[in-house]
């Protein structure tokens, strides 16, 4: 927890994507931005992560971004399951 | 604008926070507005799928969840030129009956204090990041995965 060494992309998810994965945040080492660029939609890939990425929504350093947005060293990538607020 | 947006983890009563945000306006001289739009949700007491809801269960994005609520306000408070909002939201366990959201938009015309409170409305319960898990009696539960519908 706290705050991403600056080499590496903290991958933080959220509720029920969270229980069916049985984790909530892990580091995956980036020592610099590579070429071609990483992206939100091979990290899903490479963890195997539960379910199709469509039905989920990707924020970066806690914006909402872009399955295919390149990734840098020191990001919070979030995968984020469907919303229900309110 | 005047906005202020606060999430709480324990129960609120609306009506009280929104005499607070009157008096607080009131002592910065932000004159009554003329118009004023307000919507309170609370818990129902069964689940999506009729049986009887013991608790909701909000989780929300820490950090995230607030600048999002604050950037929606803003983009909706300015599209509608209102001129002050209020959005108080819950998190954590909420018991049925107990409120889950305020929203409360003050501006000189019924219309845009009107349409502002229902768009921030929609666009918090799409675009903020809150989950809602249900605490059936039986003690298992479910993440809903979806608004109920307007």
């Amino acid at each position: 927890m706290g705050e991403p060494p600056a080499n590496g992309i903290r991958i933080r998810l959220f509720a029920g994507l969270r229980e069916q994965a049985g984790w909530a945040e892990q580091h995956w080492p980036l020592n610099a931005a590579s070429e071609p660029p990483l992206t939100p939609q091979q990290l899903w890939e490479a963890l195997q992560l539960p379910g199709p990425l469509s039905s989920i929504r990707i924020a970066i350093n806690q914006q909402f971004s872009r399955a295919d947005a390149p990734l840098n060293p020191g990001d919070e990538l979030a995968f984020l399951p469907p919303i229900s607020g309110g | 604008m005047r906005l202020r947006i606060a999430l709480h983890n324990e129960a609120f009563e609306p009506l009280d926070d929104l005499a607070r945000w009157h008096a607080e306006l009131q002592a910065q001289s932000h004159p009554r507005s003329a118009a004023e739009s307000l919507f309170i949700g609370r818990v129902r007491g069964e689940t999506a799928d009729g049986s009887a809801l013991a608790a909701l269960e909000l989780e929300h994005y820490p950090g995230m969840t607030e600048r999002q609520l604050e950037q929606l306000a803003q983009d909706c408070g300015t599209r509608h030129g209102v001129r002050s909002c209020l959005i108080q939201h819950r998190i954590g366990r909420v018991l049925p009956g107990e409120a889950i959201v305020l929203v409360a938009i003050g501006a000189d015309r019924r219309g845009p204090a009107q349409r502002c409170c229902q768009e921030l409305l929609e666009a918090l319960k799409h675009d903020a990041p809150f989950w809602k898990k249900e605490w059936h009696r039986d003690g298992s539960s479910s993440w809903i995965t979806g608004n109920t519908p307007f």
